[in-house]
């Protein structure tokens, strides 16, 4: 199994978004995925479950050891994809305690969903790279960043890379498969400028080809509970995130051949 | 136009940290053999209770009934038994060390290293601390100019303290297994007593 973080320094860059589209994406694509929500908000469980405040989550797994996986994993109409809710534990919004103070539950975590036979799973973690998400970079293989097409996010890079620097630290094996640029609006000087301003920033290996447009689409997905390639006329969108797709599995490859 | 991106950053330090992040990881080869931390060692707390392999002829001191000192009267403690006070070989003052590191804060698996990673004094054999610590101290030292101590849990109950420590000689790393991270006083007066066995004789 691959566990793959979706984490950023800031927070509003369209993780959730990008997190339930690209697994939505493995799924359709015969991966079984499951799909985490690590945000105490818990945007993802509220964008596709209407009871997810209901659902027991991830953050009860950290809190109770006697619960089971199985209690957790909430089944889609497509077979191949599952959703693991943020869950009940609200004091974790508060910030959920020091990095490392979670870091042995969030590995039993990940091999239990291992064990349970899923071939991705995806977490959707909180904004910033410490508390619980930086538990769940220094746990997972690899690590995906969503970046806003804006100055402003931008100018977060060196922080960013800092964080990331010092999360390997702990976890050597991390896979960083690079920036994915999002909420890019191509009719917006500012936005096409920022993102080429990435590009010529850092590695072309660290940033993703495929690009996230923002879109009235994902607003009115989310408003419906469902990924957008699920839309009438979601077809262009969801070619998007096959796209992307395509390219964390090109990226992934090697690694799994390194072992 | 937007306001440029570059004046607020600076490219090629960004570069060196993005291309550092891309380099796949290679395990650096060690020729010390770990004694303590095998393949089940994690890094940070795990679901099994730690159990570091202590030398045999080594006993850990039980936890104080009560918390350490506070800052005076670490101070005092220091100078009570500072091991450069009574100063005899290097070796005789960083023994004298250890144990009041034992006794002060019941730490257990001690060992510095130089500046070079090298290894100059280790109870324990944890090479894999030795990497965790130098990795951790070098981290540290990236955010500011000079850089302070890192605790990391490794264990239920055992945090790794690492302390750099600027002597005569360089910088050293100290690294202890301790119970609870150390105050900012507890590593203050550690620094002190430390840079002090390091110290040159007058």
């Amino acid at each position: 199994m691959i566990s793959i973080a979706v984490s950023s320094q800031k927070g509003g860059v369209g993780k959730t978004t990008l997190s339930i589209n690209l697994a939505h994406a493995f799924a359709r694509a015969g991966v079984k995925t499951l799909l985490v929500d690590a945000d105490p908000q818990g945007s993802v469980g509220l964008s596709l479950t209407r009871q997810s405040r209901l659902l027991a989550g991830f953050y009860d797994y950290l809190a109770d050891p006697g619960i089971p996986l199985e209690r957790l994993i909430v089944p889609t109409r497509l077979e191949t994809f599952s959703l693991v809710a943020s869950g009940q534990a609200s004091d974790y919004e508060a910030g959920g305690g020091g990095m490392g103070a979670h870091l042995a539950r969030v590995r039993a975590f990940l091999r239990s969903v291992a064990a349970r036979g899923f071939d991705l799973c995806l977490i959707d973690t909180a904004a910033g790279l410490f508390g619980v998400t930086g538990d769940v970079i220094a746990s997972s293989d690899a690590i995906m960043i969503p970046q806003q097409a804006e100055p402003l996010g931008i100018r977060s890079v060196p922080k960013l890379l800092e964080g990331l620097s010092r999360l390997r630290v702990m976890n050597p094996r991390l896979s960083v498969l690079g920036v994915c640029l999002t909420m890019v609006q191509n009719d917006l000087a500012e936005s096409t400028e920022a993102a080429a301003a990435l590009r010529q920033l850092l590695p072309p290996e660290m940033v993703f080809q495929t690009q996230i447009p923002r879109d009235g689409l994902f607003v009115r997905a989310s408003a419906r509970g469902l990924p957008i390639g699920v839309l009438e006329d979601g077809a262009g969108a969801q070619a998007v995130f096959d796209s992307l797709r395509s390219e964390i599995e090109a990226k992934l490859e090697p690694s799994a051949a390194r072992g | 136009m937007m306001d440029p991106i570059y004046p607020w950053l600076d490219p090629i330090e960004v570069r060196r940290l993005a291309e550092g992040l891309m380099k796949p990881h290679r395990e650096p080869p060690t020729a010390v053999e770990d004694a303590g931390f095998d393949q089940t060692f994690v890094g940070y707390a795990t679901d099994r209770p730690f159990s570091p392999i202590a030398p045999p002829s080594f006993t850990p001191p039980q936890p104080p009934a009560v918390a350490p000192p506070l800052a005076p009267v670490i101070a005092a403690a220091v100078e009570a038994a500072n091991p450069s006070i009574a100063r005899g070989s290097f070796l005789d003052r960083i023994t004298r060390f250890r144990d009041w590191m034992r006794q002060q804060f019941s730490a257990t698996g001690i060992f510095i290293l130089d500046r070079e990673g090298a290894v100059i004094f280790d109870e324990s054999s944890h090479g894999r601390l030795h990497f965790l610590a130098r990795s951790l101290a070098l981290a540290s030292r990236r955010q500011g100019a000079s850089g302070g101590n890192v605790h990391v849990k490794i264990g239920a109950g055992a945090t790794l303290e690492v302390i750099p420590v600027d002597t005569a000689y360089g910088c050293l790393v100290l690294g202890a297994v301790v119970s609870d991270p150390l105050s900012p006083a507890h590593v203050a007066a550690v620094m002190d007593a430390l840079a002090q066995v390091a110290a040159p004789p007058n």
